[in-house]
């Protein structure tokens, strides 16, 4: 059994009298240890994915079971729990909470755990250590660079030693160099600590750091090649 | 507290301390509101103390007939033996009332004369400085009721003197009766004999105290009746009913202030809520974020109900304490008609302070509360 599993995932929005149905009957498996990246057209439900196997939006029809459990089923209490337990999210941008410094945004998630103060502190300094931001922990995010305010959210999303962690667009907002570094840390955190990762990206040199590249059109999910997707867009 | 606040007690003091400006403007309105909410507490307990005390209940006055203010009461001393010799009459005192203002005022001062050994008998007076001997002795001699003492700065020996009156204060008292603390005692004498005063064998009114099993609504009809044929009728009631009366004006005025206190918790319902409102409607995205990582929606509401419940709380205590401060270091009181309302700090005033400021905060943060821990997550990240 995969560790994240995708049956026949539907939903639409309405907008007015339009109904759009970005994803229609979708199927993927996730292995563990997969880092996966998906790209596709504006539009075309990428981030609707996303959103649904992390847990904060839910389809109108399907299922997705991560690690044996099916989260459609889950109340928004309960999914809560499940997402502090097992999720860890990257967002875009604007992700850290701006009166926190960087240790206290990174400790959020871990304060959720049922783990000691001493266990919390340790997760914590290793996270930082992981993303390369040990002497920046007492700063606040408006004192760090985009580049690092976005290693603080990766901390963040891997303190809680989460099943699965999604990016959507993580290099989205970050220049060229900026972006390499973090590409090269997502490249180690998923060798090295073999998180299983799931990223949304536009860019095809960001696709190519993934083991699998998923390319995702009209509701449907192919997989593709690296050499393919490059020549493609 | 803690529970509510837990592990993010820093974010959501971080989070106000964030907006400290507005934080800070909110925390004072509460505290005036709640100043002022005390402050009209305080006036209403005075009232309420007045009427309800049980002394007040058990002791008589006889005043003349239809006359309200004490300046215009004549009533003979001789009245004083026929009332005595009632059957059910413990005790009868001649009291002279002097006041320096018949309207209602903030700053009244109430003179009574009354016969020195008798007061001290009849009333519930400590004195907390100064000594007896000097008042029972020297004519001119006063003691003043420790919230006077307060309001104009008077200690044994000093000389105190408004319009034609000119008295030595000998003492200063406390009393179990907060509106006691309003008035300066005099010998009876003195009243009627003084500079400018010419009561010669008459008292204001008369303090009848009934012996025990008397019913005093029955003796006050009773004494009327007596003293129907003489030169001066009367009207005699509780003393609770005759202060009553003679406040009349007051007591409306009061009882409408209660409203006053009321629009004062509106005020500060209205004003924290406000932050808060809007303090949540600046964070939809960030709660949204904090909901991704896992906080639940419940949680949500008690860090936004939290939020709402430390300002509240803050500024009601600030207003509070600073309210309690200024009654128990003012002296002040209002009266008409030599009657007098103390308004004292009281420990009920102060725990109602508290209890309110808390409850208005809880209340004030529950509709913010409900908009945070409601809005889609996807929704509030798309804003962004
Ligand atoms: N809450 C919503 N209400 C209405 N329509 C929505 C909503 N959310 C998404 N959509 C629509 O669903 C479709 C898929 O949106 P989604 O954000 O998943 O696309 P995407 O593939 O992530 O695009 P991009 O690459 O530009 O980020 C879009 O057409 C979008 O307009
Ligand atoms: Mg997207």
């Amino acid at each position: 059994m995969a560790l994240v599993e995708i049956r026949n995932l539907t939903k639409s929005f309405r907008k007015g009298d339009e109904v759009i149905t970005p994803l229609e009957g979708v199927d993927l498996d996730v292995e563990s240890g997969d880092f996966i990246s998906m790209m596709g057209p504006s539009g075309t439900g990428k981030s609707t994915l996303l959103n649904m196997v992390s847990g904060i939006d839910r389809p109108d029809s399907g299922a997705i079971t991560v690690d044996g459990v099916e989260i459609t089923k889950l109340s928004r209490g309960k999914l809560a729990d499940w997402r502090a337990a097992n999720l860890g999210y990257i967002f875009q941008t604007h992700n850290l909470v701006p009166v926190l410094t960087a240790y206290e945004n990174v400790e959020l998630p871990s304060l959720l755990l049922p783990i000691s103060a001493a266990e919390r502190c340790k997760r914590v300094e290793l996270a930082l250590e992981a993303v390369g931001l040990s002497d920046r922990a007492d700063h606040y995010p408006r004192q760090l660079s985009g580049g690092q305010e976005q290693r603080v959210g990766i901390a963040r999303a891997i303190v809680a030693h989460p099943t699965v962690v999604v990016a959507d667009e993580p290099t989205g907002s970050l220049d060229a160099a900026t972006s390499v570094q973090i590409q090269v840390l997502l490249k180690r955190l998923n060798r090295e600590l073999g998180i299983t990762m799931l990223m949304v990206t536009h860019d095809p040199n960001v696709a190519a750091i993934a083991t699998r590249r998923l390319y995702l059109d009209r509701g449907q999910i192919v997989e593709t090649r690296s050499d393919e997707l490059v020549g493609q867009v | 507290m803690m529970r509510l606040f837990g592990r993010f007690a820093p974010y959501v003091v971080k989070t106000l301390w964030r907006h400290r400006a507005r934080t800070l403007l909110t925390v004072g309105g509460a505290a005036v509101a709640m100043f002022v909410f005390c402050f009209v507490g305080s006036v209403q307990e005075g009232l309420r103390r007045l009427t309800a005390d049980e002394d007040a209940q058990r002791t008589l006055i006889v005043f003349q007939e239809n006359r309200f203010c004490p300046t215009s009461s004549r009533l003979p001393l001789d009245y004083v033996g026929r009332i005595q010799k009632l059957p059910g009459v413990a005790d009868v005192m001649p009291v002279q009332v002097w006041t320096n203002n018949c309207r209602a005022s903030l700053d009244i001062v109430v003179f009574n004369g009354a016969p020195p050994r008798q007061l001290r008998q009849a009333r519930d007076l400590t004195l907390i400085a100064g000594n007896w001997s000097e008042f029972e002795t020297r004519r001119d001699a006063a003691i003043v009721g420790r919230n006077v003492a307060q309001r104009r700065r008077l200690v044994p020996g000093s000389q105190f003197s408004i319009g034609e009156m000119s008295v030595k204060v000998a003492g200063v008292f406390s009393s179990s009766v907060p509106a006691e603390e309003n008035v300066i005692y005099t010998s009876l004498d003195f009243l009627q004999y003084g500079r400018g005063q010419d009561f010669i064998g008459i008292a204001t009114q008369l303090e009848v105290k009934p012996t025990e099993g008397t019913d005093p609504n029955e003796l006050a009809r009773r004494i009327d009746e007596a003293l129907k044929s003489g030169p001066v009728a009367t009207t005699t009631r509780s003393k609770g009913a005759f202060q009553t009366s003679t406040l009349s004006d007051l007591v409306d005025l009061i009882d409408f202030a209660h409203w006053l206190g009321y629009a004062c918790l509106a005020l500060v319902l209205s004003l924290v809520a406000t932050t808060t409102v809007m303090s949540v409607q600046d964070r939809i995205q960030e709660h949204a974020v904090l909901q991704t990582l896992g906080l639940r929606p419940s949680r949500i509401f008690r860090l936004v109900v939290a939020e709402s419940m430390l300002v509240c709380t803050i500024g009601g205590l600030c207003g509070t304490a600073v309210a309690l401060a200024a009654l128990g270091l003012g002296g002040m009181a209002i009266g008409a008609e030599g009657v007098t309302i103390a308004f004292r700090p009281s420990m009920q005033l102060a725990l109602l302070g508290c209890v309110i400021s808390l409850g208005v905060g809880i209340v004030a943060g529950v509709f913010p509360a409900i908009q945070a821990s409601r809005t889609p997550i996807v929704t509030a990240l798309r804003q962004g």
